[in-house]
């Protein structure tokens, strides 16, 4: 409680230092909008950016359920196989180490500006992390209980049920949770290196227009999403957590 | 050994595959592995393109200083927040927070103010290579067995031998494996700055290529730069490696 007070403390006072530096000359706000100015055109920019921020999501969401729907059986493979994890796991971590914005340019060629250049530059950009953490999770479960089960007469589908579902279920939903950042990620620097709509466009064009107070509030209204997108599934996470 | 074997197998049906496909397809999209050495040799002997070691350097020079600033911004918040347990408690959640942010809706922000040179790539490859180094240091002042600390203490140990003898063996392993994921990040801010808008540098020659849409050079050009990027994460990985058999 007294952590939470302050914490909101610090951060009305960093608000408020912002809006005296702002005031007294010390921030330029053609660069750098006072807190008050953006709390001005929130309203505003809120109602512009809704229906952008609805079509980054959309993507988001098509890119993710890809990474997700393959990403974890490609993870849940490689974990369970100890061969194919030897032979496959370098060229997976070297794939994800590329920095994925080079070959967003070639997506882009190919799909062109729309919906499915940002769903699978989000897909591209959260598959990896997905890939690589079920592996590891996959990896990490206890043979014995496996043996233990099989000795005590489980069959094939009660192992699955039993031991390995709840045993691999922790590192599935860290990758779930850490794949959505990564897809919004991918969503949005799509729309921002070629788009004509969406939410990486529509800031990408504010910030070349030089209207600040609407780029930071159309920054602040992402990253608000974005912060409660994870802290829900964070939640669920808890929540599954506590029912193994 | 058999691993190896496979290994190459797997690469080689990847490019065979690519390779073929490439035939197949639109030849101006897809650009098949053959036809990158030649690709390569035009992009070096810069005929169509922009010359090509002025805009390494800015790129190399860019990430240096982004890389640096990072793991002094990043080491300095660490230590002031994990050796304040007080301060840590209310600022690292804050910090956690902002991690779950995708980092590229702060780049405009950023583009406006520092412009569409170089500092506005510098700051982006600082803001992403700063949470890493940040996060691990105060993981790695969480691993520091706190009896270890006290029995030191009790035996006279100043503050600086405490922190060399004592907290650096105990974090090094997890704080060495945060500065290379800045690195990492790092690299991949200034990339991404450069091929969102600048003038120089190889993310500019990158969108030169491909906006001019000499794809093979396009091509090339991301095989080169991805080459480079991971002997830079295995050169990060062998110094890793070493420091944490230091430390055991």
């Amino acid at each position: 409680m007294k952590v939470l007070a302050c914490q909101a403390l610090s951060v009305v006072a960093a608000l408020a230092a912002w809006e005296a530096a702002v005031r007294s000359g010390a921030l330029d706000p053609t660069f750098i909008p006072a807190p008050s100015a953006i709390l001005r055109v929130f309203g505003a920019t809120l109602t512009d950016t809704l229906p952008r921020l609805g079509d980054t999501l959309l993507k988001t969401l098509l890119g993710y359920a890809l990474a997700v729907g393959v990403g974890v059986p490609a993870g849940l493979l490689l974990g369970s196989r100890p061969t194919a994890h030897a032979v496959a796991m370098p060229y997976v971590v070297a794939l994800y180490g590329i920095p994925k914005i080079l070959i967003l340019p070639w997506i882009a060629l190919i799909f062109g500006i729309g919906l499915s250049t940002a769903a699978l530059a989000a897909a591209v950009f959260a598959i990896f992390p997905v890939v690589v953490l079920i592996a590891a999770g996959t990896r990490d479960v206890d043979p014995t209980l496996v043996t233990v089960a099989v000795s005590m007469g489980a069959s094939r589908a009660q192992v699955g049920r039993k031991v390995l579902f709840p045993a691999v279920l922790p590192s599935v939903l860290t990758a779930m949770r850490v794949a959505v950042v990564f897809a919004m990620l991918g969503a949005l620097l799509a729309e921002m290196l070629a788009g004509n709509r969406g939410m990486g466009f529509q800031m990408q064009r504010t910030a070349l227009a030089f209207r600040a107070p609407e780029l930071f509030a159309a920054t602040a209204i992402v990253s608000a999403v974005s912060i409660s997108v994870v802290l829900f599934l964070e939640h669920l996470n808890q929540r599954l957590g506590r029912w193994r | 050994m058999r691993v190896w074997l496979w290994r190459a197998l797997v690469l080689l049906a990847a490019l065979g595959l690519w390779e073929a496909a490439a035939r197949m397809l639109n030849p101006i999209l897809y650009v098949g592995p053959s036809r990158l050495p030649a690709a390569l040799v035009r992009v070096l002997a810069t005929r169509d393109l922009p010359p090509l070691a002025g805009h390494v350097w800015l790129t190399l020079g860019e990430i240096a200083a982004a890389y640096a600033l990072a793991v002094a911004g990043g080491l300095w918040v660490g230590f002031v927040l994990g050796l304040r347990k007080s301060l840590g408690r209310i600022y690292e959640p804050l910090l956690a927070t902002l991690y779950a942010v995708p980092s590229v809706v702060w780049y405009p922000s950023l583009m406006l103010f520092f412009g569409l040179g170089p500092s506005s790539k510098i700051a982006f490859g600082v803001l992403l290579g700063f949470f890493p180094v940040t996060l691990s240091v105060l993981a790695g002042i969480r691993q520091v067995p706190a009896t270890l600390v006290a029995v030191a203490v009790s035996m006279g140990a100043k503050p600086w031998t405490l922190f060399r003898k004592v907290m650096l063996p105990a974090m090094a392993s997890t704080m060495v494996g945060g500065l290379r994921s800045g690195l990492a990040l790092s690299v991949v801010g200034v990339l991404v700055g450069e091929l969102l808008g600048a003038r120089a540098g190889l993310g500019y020659v990158i969108n030169y290529a491909y906006g001019l849409m000499m794809t093979a050079e396009y091509a090339a050009l991301v095989a080169l730069v991805a080459a480079a990027v991971l002997l830079l994460d295995g050169a990060a990985s062998l110094v890793e490696g070493r420091v944490k058999r230091w430390a055991g």
